[in-house]
């Protein structure tokens, strides 16, 4: 107990009589870096405040450019269909929905695969490659997207085109869901979900396969003693003391879908139509962005930086969700 | 006797029920084997799903970019359009090999500073603005790395004049990394144990003599971690410097000058006519890799062992 420093929530002071506690003030507010009046610690917040500018001015640069469009053409970006490049209407509902499709149907197979895998990194491979399969999981997680894209439009999509799509196509209702796209495309929006959840699984399951090991092991050995078997322990116990943090995986890893941006531009198509059925091109507000930007006129500009701004909104509610059950999580643990 | 016999029915009937519970718990207890079987084996099986296609990814990578790499000729030249007469002439990377370490070195240089100093004002102070930018710090680390460059595009090419550029890039760069390097540096400093801190004080070392001489070089190994893993993750992003960097087509150090980067050859390539493009982007792709998997190595191993010598 000795080594606690002050910041454990205790504090002295008040027990001092009153002269004393002024002076017991004057000596904690010399001693913390924070407080103390040196050229250091100016340096300090000075860094400080440069990084919340920066960050404002990330936030508001990028509104500010869109105001021009959000002020006059609000329900167009919002709803309109169809892109009319260069004075418009621009309207995004294309963009969103395909963001939305390829990075849910995308979370849908990562989350259900991922959980699968880290349970059976944590619970099934020998305790002496555990620790080489977490390393090899987290450097996956560290390939730069754009391969994933490369991959996925080199080699994926003539795959897509030659075999995956005829097999689709030769089942019974399969055209009610995925449409009929004959020989002419390979990438597609399912091409798209199914990159985007290769992408994301070495992240989802980086993640999750921590929340999963830190489960107690008292818990675990107490349900198997009880009779319970592997499996019964996996879900009885481990899933749902893991939950939460799983959530925040889950929504960590969505939200990294939906920013992804080249390698949606190389495999999803490129073609800003509302796409229910899943083999035709679609896009997402990420890869509109990229593949518009490079020719288009100041309106457009402002347009896209509208976009950007849904984006912002999506991404930024996701990371404060998983960031909260992420928190909630630790102090779950913590009273366990 | 009869009541002898009569007594000790009640006996056997409970060996009978005994039987029973035994035989229906053992059908139970079998069922929750089977059953426990199957679902881990299906466990197994994801496992097996998600190797898979990484561990195509990764063979086609090499098995496509290892012939494309051997060639001296790759990192040296430059970048040539083929031709109907020279289909086969593609040239090199250096002005992306270039342009990539142009733009990380750039970008660490704007944002170790702030990012660090950033990182141990948040891990020594509990104000409102600290807890003000610890949210904000783990908000903008997820934010789509797009938008970087779409902040570094009406900031730096538009509101400043500056134009399409290297430093657009690694200004767009050392936005992304700014987050990343400031989460690390406030994590490694908080891990600093209180004991040195108090025993700097306890020998009348001023705060901030005790901060920068001692606190900051028991955390340096995690700070370099982040930094190092900041920079691996910016060097691989295409999508801030897509928009601003003009994709240069000469060698050039300068940071007002167009450049490309590895990254954004890749892009290009592979939308590329040429089937000899469409070869050479493996193997830029797995120089990229190999980059990115040496960065996040080394991060990894000096870490452990820094852990380990403590």
């Amino acid at each position: 107990m000795a080594d606690r420093g002050a910041d454990d929530g205790v504090d002295f002071t008040d027990l001092l009589p009153p002269d004393l506690q002024r002076q017991a003030e004057v000596v904690a507010e010399f001693n913390s870096v924070t407080t103390s009046r040196t050229w250091y610690h100016y340096l300090l917040i000075v860094a400080s405040l440069v990084f919340a500018a920066v960050s404002v001015g990330f936030v508001g640069t990028i509104l500010w450019n869109s105001l021009p469009e959000w002020a006059h053409h609000s329900r167009t970006l919002l709803g309109g269909r169809g892109w009319q490049a260069p004075i418009g209407p621009f309207g995004g509902l294309a963009m969103i929905v395909g963001t939305l499709e390829t990075s849910l149907i995308a979370l849908a197979l990562a989350v259900v695969i991922g959980i699968g895998t880290s349970i059976s990194i944590v619970f099934l491979i020998p305790r002496r490659f555990r620790n080489i399969v977490a390393t090899l999981v987290e450097l996956l997680a560290a390939v730069p997207s754009i391969v994933y894209g490369l991959w996925g439009f080199l080699v994926l999509a003539p795959w897509m085109l030659t075999t995956v799509n005829p097999w689709l196509n030769s089942w019974p209702f399969a055209k009610a869901i995925f449409g009929n796209p004959g020989q002419e495309f390979g990438t597609s929006l399912l091409l798209a979900s199914i990159v985007l959840a290769v992408m994301i699984l070495p992240t989802f399951v980086a993640i999750s396969r921590e929340v999963i090991a830190v489960v107690p092991q008292d818990l675990i050995e107490a349900s198997l003693s009880l009779g319970a078997t592997r499996w019964q322990v996996i879900r009885e116990v481990v899933l749902p003391t893991a939950r939460v943090g799983l959530f925040g995986a889950t929504f960590l890893a969505l939200a990294r879908a939906t920013g992804e941006t080249v390698a949606v531009a190389l495999v999803a198509g490129g073609v800003a139509n509302v796409q229910f059925h899943l083999l035709y091109p679609g896009t997402s507000i990420a890869a509109w962005i990229a593949t518009q930007f490079g020719e288009s006129s100041s309106t457009e500009i402002s347009a896209l930086m509208a976009l950007g701004v849904i984006l912002m909104i999506i991404n930024f509610g996701l990371s404060l969700i998983s960031r909260g059950l992420v928190n909630r999580q630790r102090k779950i643990l913590a009273v366990v | 006797m009869s009541d002898l016999v009569d007594l000790q029915s009640p006996h056997e009937i409970g060996h009978e029920m005994r039987d029973e519970i035994r035989r229906i718990s053992d059908h139970l207890r079998r069922r929750r084997q089977v059953r426990s079987t199957i679902m881990v084996a299906l466990c197994g099986v994801a496992l097996a799903v998600t190797a898979v296609p990484l561990l195509l990814l990764l063979f086609e990578l090499f098995h496509r970019g290892l012939p494309v790499v051997l060639h001296t000729g790759f990192y040296t030249q430059l970048p040539q359009t083929p031709s109907l007469v020279a289909p086969n002439v593609t040239g090199g990377v250096s002005n992306a090999i270039i342009g990539s370490i142009v733009l990380s070195a750039y970008a660490a240089v704007m944002a170790i500073p702030v990012g660090v100093l950033a990182g141990v004002y948040l891990a020594e102070s509990d104000s409102k603005l600290a807890t003000m930018l610890r949210i904000i710090a783990q908000t903008m680390a997820g934010a789509p790395s797009i938008l970087m460059g779409l902040f570094a595009f009406s900031f730096v090419v538009r509101a400043l004049h500056i134009g399409f550029s290297a430093i657009a890039g690694s200004f767009a760069l050392a936005v992304l990394m700014l987050p990343v390097i400031v989460i690390s540096s406030e994590i490694a400093v908080r891990g600093v144990p209180n004991t040195l801190r108090e025993a700097g004080l306890a020998l009348g070392a001023k705060p901030h003599k005790v901060s920068m001489r001692i606190v900051l070089p028991a955390a340096v190994t995690g700070i370099v971690t982040g930094i190092i893993l900041a920079v691996s993750r910016a060097i691989g992003e295409t999508a801030p410097v897509l928009l601003v960097i003009g994709g240069g087509y000469i060698n050039s150090w300068k940071p007002l000058n167009p450049v490309s980067a590895l990254p954004l050859s890749i892009y290009e390539n592979a939308k590329s006519q040429w089937p000899s493009l469409r070869t050479q982007v493996w193997g830029i792709a797995l120089v990229l890799v190999v980059f990115v998997f040496i960065l996040s190595l080394s991060a990894r191993i000096w870490a452990s062992r820094k852990q380990r010598a403590r």
